[in-house]
Parts: C-alpha cells; sequence; structure tokens
C-alpha cells in the first residue's frame, strides 16, 4: 500500500485462481452428494468465481499498471525508448486480431442459421470475443508503453473544478 | 476540426481545468473503476435485454412445450436463441455479482486504508447507499426470467421485507404489485419498470455523485507521495494517461468477463423450466447468504407488539442487517480527526481496525456456512438438527473473536519486528508494501 506496488496484486491473482479452484471443488461436492453432475451452477459457485474474477481483473490491472506507470512517479515529462520489438509485437497482436474478429463474426453467422448442424458453443463466442478484447487491450498497453510521452503533475492541492 | 470547436466551445479551457486533473497512481483504486465498469457493462448489456424482453406472463404458445408459457420465460428463451445472445444475457447475470463483490472489495480497501477519514465521511456514507441499491437492482431482477425458479428465489426476499413491523407489507405490496403469487400479472410489469428504470437511475445519480465528491476531495494517495510532493497531489494527467489505463481496464474487464459469461452461462433458464405448481426449494444468492444463515439458526418464536410480529424474519432479514450497514455508515464518525487525510494508512500499521475487518468477514463466511446447515443434515442423516444449530451457533460468535486476538496478536508481533529493523537499519523492508 505504500507504492503501486506488484505483491499485493500478484497475491490477488494466486487468490482468484484459488477461489476458482474451490468452485471446482464445490462443483464435485454437490455432484458427489446429489449423484449426478449439476445442470448449473451452484449459488456458491458463483460467489467463489465473481469475487474470483474481481481479485483476477485488479491483480492483472494492478501488474500491467506497475509496468506501464512504475511504482513510485516522479514529477516531469519522460519520453518513450524507440525500439522495433513493440513494432513486432503490435504487428503480431493486429494480425490476431484479424484472425479472431473474422473467427467471432463465422460463429455469428452459424449462431444464426437455425438448421446449422453444430451451432457454436457459447464458451466459443465468449472466449473470442473475450480474445479480440484482450488484443485491443494489450496493444493499447503497448502503445502506452512504448510509444507514448509519459508526464507526471505535482498539482496544488486546491484545484478549481469541479468547484 | 479541432479549431473550429476550440474557438466555439473553448475546448483548450476544458483541457487546463479538467482534463489535466492529476490522478495518483497506486493499483487499489482500481477497484471503484472494476465497479463502475460493471455498472457501464449492465447498463449495456441491460438495453440490448430490454429491446427483446416482454414484461409480461401472458400464456403464449411456442415451439417445444405441450402447454402455453409465460410470456416473458418465452422472450428469454428468444433472447438465449439470438447469435450472441446467450452470451449477453449471461453477461448481464455475472456482471451483477461482479458489480457487487468489487464494490464490496472496494469498501474494505477503503475501511482498510483509512480513506473514509476526513474529509471523505460523505462518499463513504454514499458508497455505502450504492452497495445497497446495487444488491437491491440485483434482486428486483430475480423474478424477470420468469422461470421455475423465479417466486421461489424471489419469495425469500419477499418474506423477509414483508417481516418489517407495521410497514413490512405495505411495502411488499408497492414493490411487488400485491402478493407475490403466480397469478398476479402486475408483479412482473411493477419489477420490470423498478430494475431497469427506477433503480438504475437512482444508481447513476449516486454514482455521478460518489465521483464529483471523489474529484473535488481528491483519491488518498500512496504514502511515498508525501515523500516526493509534500502537501501537494502526486499523479498521471486525467487525459490521455489516465484515460488510457482506465480504457484497457475496460477491454480486460470485458475480455474476462465474457469470457466466463459464454464458459459458464448463469441462469439456465431452459433447464430450469417454466412455472410449475411444485416450485423446487432454492437458495438465495450469495450475497444474500449470510442473511439466509442466520434466518437458518435462529429459534422460531412469535412476539406480538402494537399489532406488529417480531419474529426471527424480523430479527435475522432486517434487524441484524440494518445493525450492520447503520454500524458502517458510522466508522467515520467514531474516529474523527481535526486534520485531512491525504494518504494511504498502511493496514498493518493499524492492527486494531484491521483485525476488526477480518474478523467481520469471518462472521459473514460463518454464516454463509450456516446457510447450508439442510446440506449439511442431507449429508451427515446420524446428525441431529439441533446439534448442528449449536455448533453452527458457536463457529458464528467464536469464529470471528478469534480471528480478532489472533490477527490482531501477528500483526502486532511483525510490526513490533519490523519497528526495530527500521531502527537498526534505518529504513523500510517490502513490508512496507
Amino acid at each position: 500500500m505504500y507504492r503501486n506496488d506488484t505483491v499485493v496484486p500478484a497475491f490477488a491473482i494466486i487468490f482468484a485462481i484459488a477461489l476458482f479452484y474451490m468452485a471446482y471443488l464445490v462443483t464435485q461436492r454437490v455432484a458427489a452428494l446429489s449423484g449426478h453432475t449439476p445442470a448449473e451452477l451452484t449459488v456458491g459457485q458463483i460467489g467463489l468465481m465473481a469475487f474470483g474474477a474481481v481479485l483476477f481483473m485488479y491483480g492483472f490491472i494492478g501488474l500491467l499498471s506497475n509496468w506501464l506507470e512504475g511504482a513510485e512517479l516522479r514529477p516531469g515529462k519522460h519520453e518513450p525508448e524507440a525500439s522495433s520489438v513493440p513494432v513486432v509485437a503490435g504487428v503480431i497482436l493486429s494480425l490476431a486480431l484479424a484472425a479472431a474478429s473474422g473467427l467471432f463474426v463465422r460463429t455469428l453467422v452459424l449462431a444464426a442459421n437455425k438448421e446449422a448442424e453444430f451451432p457454436p458453443p457459447t464458451w466459443l463466442q465468449g472466449g473470442l470475443f473475450a480474445a479480440m478484447m484482450l488484443i485491443i487491450a494489450l496493444l493499447i498497453a503497448i502503445y502506452k508503453k512504448f510509444f507514448m510521452a509519459e508526464e507526471v503533475l505535482a498539482e496544488d492541492e486546491k484545484g478549481e473544478f469541479p468547484w | 476540426m479541432y479549431q473550429w470547436l476550440d474557438e466555439r466551445l473553448d475546448l483548450s479551457r476544458l483541457n487546463t481545468k479538467f482534463l489535466r486533473k492529476a490522478f495518483p497512481v497506486h493499483h487499489s483504486f482500481f477497484l471503484g473503476e472494476i465497479t463502475l465498469f460493471a455498472f457501464v457493462v449492465l447498463v449495456l448489456t441491460g438495453i440490448f435485454l430490454t429491446l427483446n424482453y416482454e414484461p409480461s406472463t401472458r400464456p403464449v404458445k411456442i415451439e417445444g412445450y405441450n402447454d402455453p408459457v409465460p410470456a416473458a420465460y418465452a422472450s428469454i428463451l428468444y433472447i438465449d436463441s439470438l447469435p450472441f445472445g446467450a452470451v449477453l444475457r449471461s453477461l448481464h447475470h455475472w456482471s451483477a455479482h461482479i458489480m457487487i463483490a468489487a464494490a464490496f472489495l472496494h469498501m474494505l480497501r477503503i475501511h482498510l486504508t483509512g480513506a473514509y477519514k476526513k474529509p471523505r465521511e460523505l462518499n463513504w456514507l454514499i458508497g455505502i447507499v450504492l452497495l445497497v441499491l446495487a444488491i437491491v437492482t440485483a434482486f428486483t431482477g430475480y423474478a424477470l426470467p420468469f422461470d421455475n425458479y423465479a417466486l421461489t428465489a424471489t419469495g425469500i426476499g419477499y418474506h423477509i421485507g414483508e417481516a418489517a413491523p407495521w410497514l413490512g407489507k405495505a411495502m411488499s405490496a408497492i414493490l411487488f404489485a400485491g402478493e407475490l403469487e403466480a397469478s398476479n400479472t402486475k408483479t412482473i410489469p411493477r419489477l420490470f419498470s423498478i430494475h431497469v428504470l427506477w433503480l438504475p437511475l437512482l444508481l447513476l445519480a449516486m454514482i455521478g455523485a460518489h465521483l464529483l465528491l471523489m474529484v473535488k476531495q481528491k483519491h488518498t494517495q500512496p504514502k511515498y507521495a508525501e515523500k516526493v510532493a509534500p502537501g501537494r497531489i502526486l499523479g498521471v494527467p486525467a487525459m490521455p494517461q489516465q484515460a488510457v489505463m482506465m480504457g484497457v481496464l475496460f477491454l480486460v474487464y470485458v475480455a474476462v468477463t465474457t469470457f466466463i459469461a459464454g464458459a459458464f452461462l448463469a441462469h439456465p433458464v431452459e433447464a430450469f423450466g417454466p412455472p410449475t405448481p411444485n416450485t423446487p426449494s432454492v437458495k438465495p444468492d450469495w450475497y444474500f447468504m449470510w442473511i439466509y444463515g442466520i434466518l437458518q439458526i435462529l429459534p422460531q418464536w412469535d412476539l406480538k407488539i402494537l399489532g406488529a410480529n417480531f419474529g426471527p424474519q424480523f430479527v435475522g432479514g432486517i434487524l441484524v442487517p440494518t445493525l450492520i450497514i447503520l454500524g458502517a455508515m458510522a466508522i467515520p464518525f467514531l474516529e474523527p480527526q481535526k486534520e485531512k487525510q491525504r494518504y494511504l494508512e498502511l493496514p498493518s500499521q493499524h492492527p486494531r481496525r484491521t483485525s476488526f475487518v477480518l474478523a467481520m468477514l469471518m462472521f459473514y463466511i460463518m454464516a454463509t456456512l450456516a446457510g447450508y446447515k439442510i446440506d449439511f443434515l442431507n449429508a451427515n442423516p446420524n446428525l441431529s438438527s439441533g446439534t448442528l444449530i449449536a455448533i453452527l451457533w458457536v463457529l458464528l460468535i467464536v469464529a470471528p473473536i478469534l480471528t480478532y486476538i489472533i490477527s490482531y496478536i501477528l500483526m502486532k508481533a511483525a510490526y513490533r519486528s519490523r519497528e526495530v529493523e527500521i531502527e537498526f537499519t534505518g529504513r523500510a523492508s517490502a513490508a512496507d508494501d
């Protein structure tokens, strides 16, 4: 809490994985008790997974923030260091984005066809859309890290905005 | 183009006055942003749902069902049949859970770091109202799919609300447009209106006030900022740096939740089926489980005062949660201070407060565990109900107390050894983080 550290976000990701694993264990337990595989998630599983998802996102963005913004800010302007590696990474990610977008549209077309023999499962639709969003997020993150000039302000405590 | 707009709207003044506001950087601030983005996604997916949902219980004939089904149920099946429709509906459902979980963790962070202190007392109160509103909004959405679980799940909350002395029945009648019954055709349109219009508008207004106060009063900054720029706000400009980070987080939010929504379809109404005369018993959602758990272990009694019934439903469902909410609201006023709280406090340096938070968490976990009383009894036929209730009571009371004592002792011991380390080496270790 002293600085924008990596300790708490890293711990949050580990905790998130533990919660998802607990949700999985709850499924096994419920299945064993009732003698069948439950068709839907239990309230306990949903709760564990909701907290797991929040902690995962928090941990991920926390680590990303540490990488992009550093552990401590220092007032002034900071120019990025030019390099060809992020350009290559950007091109690869852009190609991956085009591929994921094409596949996603394909699943939508297949899902719209009621006569389709094998309609695309929801995990594939959700997964492809998630991949697209994640790739765009990574592209922006790379741009910020390697191409965007950074500025740190030390602002007066009493501002004019909003009043 | 920019010049054309600038000459008419004075955009450069907007830039210097607002868009260059300094935003302190700390990972813990993202918990509030996750809560905000969950709300944004709820609104966006909610708009899609309202375009296709019919808030009515009129019977309609659809393919695959011998008997007519309620129109609300049929419209949910229609949404699920649309390309990406099931994922978007699931995303709406998951975002509701994630918003509540994120708001809860955000408030824990605020409490643990002392960010509720002067001058942010009002924002702490608004935050509590926002959490309660988010839970109530989620609750009013339970019955809308009008499947086999809709009425039983909603019924738990309905009966708790009804147990409020004197006003309970009238309040429930307003919220549910009369009695909560399958035959009451007015309940679904009433809940729909409250769920998609009134509560979201209220949430929007409160979120606006919350953000406005946050901008005015500034974040509590990470402690190192005191050394780098004492008395000033150390941060990155809102535009473009902070906006870029928020954009990345929004995309990460959508990615993670869409993946979960697609892989784990929440509330599969087709598997539940339309309402039947024999609706199955059901547990409330996880954020109500602690209240449900207390209700499970409270003894049954009946006390009538001036025509009002003060039974276990009132104590477990209304009195205890109200006391906890009032207690949470009182927190900033129990620690009055003259100085403005500018920097995040380290939880390790406040063992009493941190231990209290951990003890309260243990209380919620134990109360939630009590919600599984029937499952424990089914799994252990030799265990008597009385014995199990006694065990759950002991856990509910003793586990939080033990948590407080143990965490307090551990923190005191760890912090004392750190003070010794600073005394000898003259610097703090990574434990500061």
